[in-house]
């Protein structure tokens, strides 16, 4: 099955993100799911520029908001196999609040989030996961916050969540991972660690 | 003659079924054949505070209840401090206590409502012994008022048919001569249901075919949240209460681009929130509902007051350019009526339907046509199952800038709804003939939206040369106090702004407009579409609404 887009991908060449990309479609594949009956929102961000590489039913939805989209298209049409595609910034940090919401309502929404641990379209400033002291251009003094631990935070929230954290490299790993998220009957989100290969080295000194 | 209104008022503190008593009355009232405008107010706060109820009621048409009173119940002593100018030197003011020396204007009469709760042995039927009085003082007939209290009170109904009658004698033996003289049409009564703005909008809002509304509590809104969440079984309609407004908004967004007819509420605060979405409803044509009932901001306000405050910050909504529609109910018929048009327009129109009410007409109830047996009006616009070859989601090429749409799920009709510009597929684009025709695609909806929406109405002597304009919920007291030299233009439709207005404008020698707010937003508005000048502008922006009596002293004098 086809879910490509006629739209070359726009991410800097070597991207994790392409992996991502990959990933997402050989699992739609291998749980033989046409195009029509998937929806995708996705959320502002490097990671959510992906709305225009797939064609499915889909929302390009506003900034940290894209769970809250999806709960509601999954309430209308649960038929539908309904995705979230963001990264750290829109999904822990602006929509944070949405995101435990739909984690305490256990509703069957498949969150995938590119965490690179940085704002990245806007050009590498910190973000909920970056860790504490991390020079960036927007901290450089050093951020002083504590990283977020998505997987910690969100089985506190609900021990019955699916969610596992992995790293992007591993392509038939992150495949399997993203297929057993979908054919999870609740909430579930897979936090895909990688780094930017434009803005992350900041993170690195 | 004038025509025979009577005001009751029942006060004290929250937490004694001052608004359960009050509309409890107002049904028996419906019952004998009067209509009947409410008035309540009440502080935000759960127990204690001043609370009010009002009903004024008529044998003839009644559009907004009055401020002067007739009769005044003081639940707990003191409580018809607050209300001195209310009272007339007719006045019946009931109260727990010896007359005081201080009351200029009215007649204190000692009810003792202490000893009469103790007699009945229940403290919460303060309001049964008042409506006895009531019922004694009005000749209403015991029978109907024994039927209403028993199936409002169902397992208390007994205990409060003991504190009604003893209200009944009390007042027989020592109220005899306050005894009120008129005479009763006996008609069926043609609206008999005791609704408030929000259950009006609710009965629309399911007579259109609402499916999903999400809003989180705010006050004034609350009671269309607590109406649908208890229909929502019966209606199958999926109400949720989210984690904040954001997430109400967007949630909403999600469900009507799955298909779902609905949107969310809430007042002032809670929109300011929203604003965001209703631009992304703008782009990405999702023809969604926020329904706005207006308190007085800035900020928290006045959480259970009125106003009408927010007129321009709902006709300017959303960041950049797209069509939106404001409508603004007068009544409780028209909540009614905007509930259906509203989830229509943005059916048809594909773009965020705002419907601006406000807590005097959303909170306050009226006798009503039984909306429950309306029937559906349910258009559902451009949706197709059958998809064309290389099917364009936003294509431009249409003459009133709608396009058709699949419901996600309908194979080979794969689409983007997209926040950033586009192109007739959807996907994001940069490229500026495509962005423009875009904008123009979207633009050119409110040709139809003027043709479809709710049309400005002209009331009062059509040969005046003095001209009323205004909106939204003053249209009551308005027309409660038109003067036989004016007519009265209600805009029903706040944006887009149908250019006939102009010309009915134009055939007036004196305008004057009258608004809920400090700066005369309609005012505003108008000036913003053509050149309008009114002579003068009635404001007021006190959380209070008009009455009729203070808009006719106004309106005489001009």
């Amino acid at each position: 099955m086809n879910y490509k887009s006629q739209i070359t991908p726009t991410w800097c060449p070597g991207c994790n993100n392409f992996l991502v990309y990959s990933a997402l479609q050989n699992a739609f594949s291998a749980l033989n799911l046409p195009p029509h009956k998937i929806f995708i929102a996705y959320d502002i961000g490097c990671s959510g520029n992906m709305a225009d590489f797939l064609k499915t039913y889909a929302a390009h939805t506003l900034h940290g908001r894209s769970p809250a989209f999806a709960v509601g298209v999954k309430l209308i049409n649960p038929k539908l196999t309904v995705c979230v595609v963001g990264g750290d910034g829109g999904i822990y940090g602006e929509g944070l609040n949405h995101l435990i919401a739909a984690a305490r309502m256990d509703i069957d929404i498949n969150i995938f989030v590119s965490n690179n641990f940085l704002y990245s379209l806007t050009t590498g400033q910190t973000s909920p996961t970056t860790p504490k002291g991390a020079k960036t251009k927007s901290t450089p003094l050093g951020t002083p916050n504590e990283p977020i631990n998505p997987v910690k935070l969100l089985k506190s929230v609900n021990p019955n969540v699916f969610v596992e954290s992995l790293g992007v490299a591993d392509l038939p790993k992150l495949t399997e991972t993203i297929k057993s998220a979908i054919n999870h009957p609740g909430f579930s989100l897979v936090d895909i660690t990688q780094d930017c290969i434009a803005f992350g080295k900041q993170l690195k000194t | 003659m004038a025509k025979f209104v009577h005001s009751i008022k029942i006060a004290g503190p929250a937490g004694l079924g001052i608004k359960s008593g009050g509309q409890l009355l107002s049904k028996i009232l419906i019952a004998h054949g009067f209509n009947v405008r409410d008035y309540n107010e009440y502080p935000s706060l759960v127990r204690g505070g001043h609370n009010t109820y009002q009903t004024s009621f008529s044998n003839q048409e009644i559009f907004a209840p009055h401020y002067h009173l007739d009769l005044f119940f003081s639940i707990r002593p003191k409580h018809w401090q607050e209300h001195l100018k209310e009272f007339t030197c007719q006045t019946l003011i009931f109260s727990d206590e010896t007359a005081p020396l201080d009351l200029k204007t009215g007649i204190f009469l000692n009810l003792p409502l202490q000893d009469l709760v103790e007699q009945v042995g229940n403290p919460l039927v303060f309001n049964t012994i008042c409506l006895g009085v009531i019922a004694y003082l009005y000749h209403l007939e015991q029978k109907i008022c024994s039927k209403l209290i028993t199936q409002q009170y169902q397992k208390y109904g007994d205990i409060n048919l003991a504190a009604f009658n003893l209200g009944y004698d009390f007042a027989k033996k020592n109220y005899s001569a306050y005894q009120k003289r008129f005479s009763l049409s006996k008609n069926n009564p043609k609206s008999p249901k005791l609704l408030d703005g929000n259950e009006s909008f609710g009965w629309g809002f399911i007579k259109g075919g609402g499916n999903f509304y999400a809003a989180y509590p705010m006050t004034p809104s609350t009671g269309l949240l607590h109406f649908l969440a208890e229909k929502q079984t019966e209606h199958k309609i999926t109400v949720i209460h989210p984690e904040d407004e954001i997430s109400a908004a967007n949630m909403a967004a999600g469900a009507v681009f799955a298909g779902a007819r609905g949107g969310v509420g809430t007042s002032g605060g809670g929109f300011a929130l929203m604003a965001e979405t209703v631009s992304f409803c703008g782009i990405a044509e999702i023809g969604m509902v926020f329904y706005l009932v207006s308190r007085p901001g800035p900020a928290t306000g006045m959480a259970t007051w009125t106003s009408q405050a927010d007129i321009l910050f709902v006709v300017n909504s959303g960041h950049g350019e797209f069509p939106k529609v404001v409508l603004a109910p007068g009544d409780h018929q028209e909540s009614f009526d905007f509930g259906i048009a509203s989830l229509n327009l943005a059916a048809e129109l594909q773009t965020p339907v705002l419907v601006l009410s406000d807590k005097f007409l959303a909170e306050s109830s009226a006798n009503c046509r039984d909306f429950s047996k309306s029937p559906s009006d349910i258009r559902i616009g451009k949706i197709i199952s059958n998809l064309p070859q290389n099917f364009l989601r936003y294509r431009w090429d249409t003459p009133e800038g709608v396009s058709s749409y699949p419901l996600p799920g309908t194979p080979d009709g794969e689409f983007l709804a997209n926040s950033y510009e586009h192109d007739q597929y959807g996907f994001s684009t940069e490229d500026p003939d495509v962005a423009n025709k875009m904008l123009q695609k979207r633009l050119k909806k409110y040709r139809l939206a003027l043709k479809l929406c709710p049309k400005a109405k002209l009331f009062g002597n059509p040969n005046a040369k003095k001209l009323i304009i205004s909106w939204g919920s003053t249209k009551g007291p308005i027309l409660e106090s038109l003067p036989p030299g004016f007519a009265f233009l209600q805009i029903r439709t706040l944006w887009p702004i149908d250019p006939k207005i102009k010309k009915i404008i134009s055939q007036y020698k004196k305008i004057i407009t009258i608004e809920n707010n400090q700066t005369g937003q309609l005012t505003q508005l108008l000036k913003s579409q053509f050149d309008f000048h009114p002579r003068h502008q009635i404001l007021k922006a006190n959380g209070r609404p008009f009455f009729p009596e203070e808009l006719s002293e106004k309106l005489v004098k001009l």
